[in-house]
């Protein structure tokens, strides 16, 4: 699975940044196409439903997806699959 | 996004402001909706007017969109006349507290069977700003520019009083635990009150030094207590910080409920 924002919902309001455990999600730089600054990535392959989603069948954390305002974060299925070296750090 | 199929996608984004907390609410509702596996054409989301009131417009449901403060009012029209529809009330502060407050007292005394989202965003947002009966005290709004002097409304108390059978409050951060108590009052029969605290980054916070989102919600988590925390600290006499106020289950019961299938 990825981990991705939808860039024509999203209104920047950071607060993704504020409530995800890992950090992903990290203030962006650079305006997109309709002025909005829309979080950066960090290494979203750490994310627990990127890594472990169909494993488990459901939605295990979410907090980021529940938390946006604007319906912007999805996780997608990853045609074709890669696999990812992945150091989770606590 | 939560719940996909129960999104008007066509429809978003929607019309909220940057972080705005009441998109975080339909998430949470919408995912209590999901859980208790209702039919959609078994479900009203009746609202009023005001900024939490759009919320219905963007979920692909019938959907009741009433004048000021009547959402109440209309939604125990409607549960008389079909009880077997399930429904939901989105109001706000503006729409409940002020203007419907006589609806909202009488709907818990006669304990309709609904569940009702108050966001409570701690000031009138659509119509720039003025002080609403929720407004804490000090607060600055357009109509209160030396800081809001009356003591604000505590709505969930309110409706402890009035006769809820299920009454709890959480904020716009506590994502998990509102969606619980939504699930929880859609199962309670009888009125069920969830009174959530959401930010108002652009009215409320902009003139209250509060001016980012991750700001304003932090303001919000960290002067949220746990009711049986705020419990102890006054049976040992403690003293609560200033501004806190209670966050959880405040009361489960079940007093004789109007509309209930049977």
């Amino acid at each position: 699975m990825k981990l991705v924002i939808d860039e024509s919902r999203c209104k920047g309001c950071n607060l993704c940044v504020l409530v995800c455990p890992y950090g992903i999600f990290q203030e962006g730089k650079e305006l997109n196409s309709r002025g909005i600054v829309s979080p950066a990535l960090n290494r979203p392959e750490r994310c627990t439903n990127c890594r472990l989603q169909a494993l488990y069948g459901r939605t295990l954390c979410g907090v980021c997806q529940m938390i946006c305002p604007d319906q912007a974060i999805t996780w997608v299925e990853e045609r074709p699959f890669e696999p990812h070296r992945v150091e989770v750090e606590f | 996004m939560i719940a996909p199929d129960w999104f008007r996608e066509d429809r978003l984004p929607h019309i909220y402001c940057t972080g705005c907390g009441n998109g975080t609410v339909i998430n949470c509702t919408l995912a209590a909706v999901e859980e208790m596996d209702w039919k959609r054409e078994e479900t009203v989301f009746v609202s009023g007017i005001g900024c939490s009131s759009r919320a219905p417009g963007y979920i692909l449901t019938d959907s009741l969109h009433t004048t000021h403060g009547r959402a109440l009012a209309f939604a125990t029209g409607v549960k008389m006349a079909r009880p077997e529809f399930n429904v939901v009330v989105f109001t706000g502060d503006g729409d409940l507290a002020a203007i419907g407050g006589n609806h909202f007292i009488h709907a818990c005394r006669r304990n309709v069977d609904m569940t009702v989202v108050c966001m409570n965003n701690h000031i009138y947002g659509m119509t720039g700003g003025q002080g609403s009966p929720t407004t804490p005290p000090g607060a600055i709004s357009t109509t209160t520019p030396y800081g809001a002097s009356e003591p604000a409304f505590d709505l969930a108390e309110l409706a402890v009083a009035a006769g809820a059978n299920y009454v709890a409050r959480w904020t716009s951060y506590h994502v998990k635990e509102l969606t619980k108590a939504v699930t929880t009052g859609m199962q309670t029969p009888g009125l069920a009150f969830i009174e959530v605290r959401t930010q108002c980054p652009t009215n409320y916070g902009r003139h209250n030094k509060l001016r980012t989102v991750p700001a304003m919600i932090e303001y919000i988590r960290s002067h949220a207590m746990l009711v049986e925390k705020y419990n102890r600290l006054t049976a040992e006499g403690k003293p609560i910080p200033e501004g806190t106020f209670t966050v959880g289950e405040l009361v489960r019961r079940s007093r004789p409920a109007m509309g209930v299938r049977r």
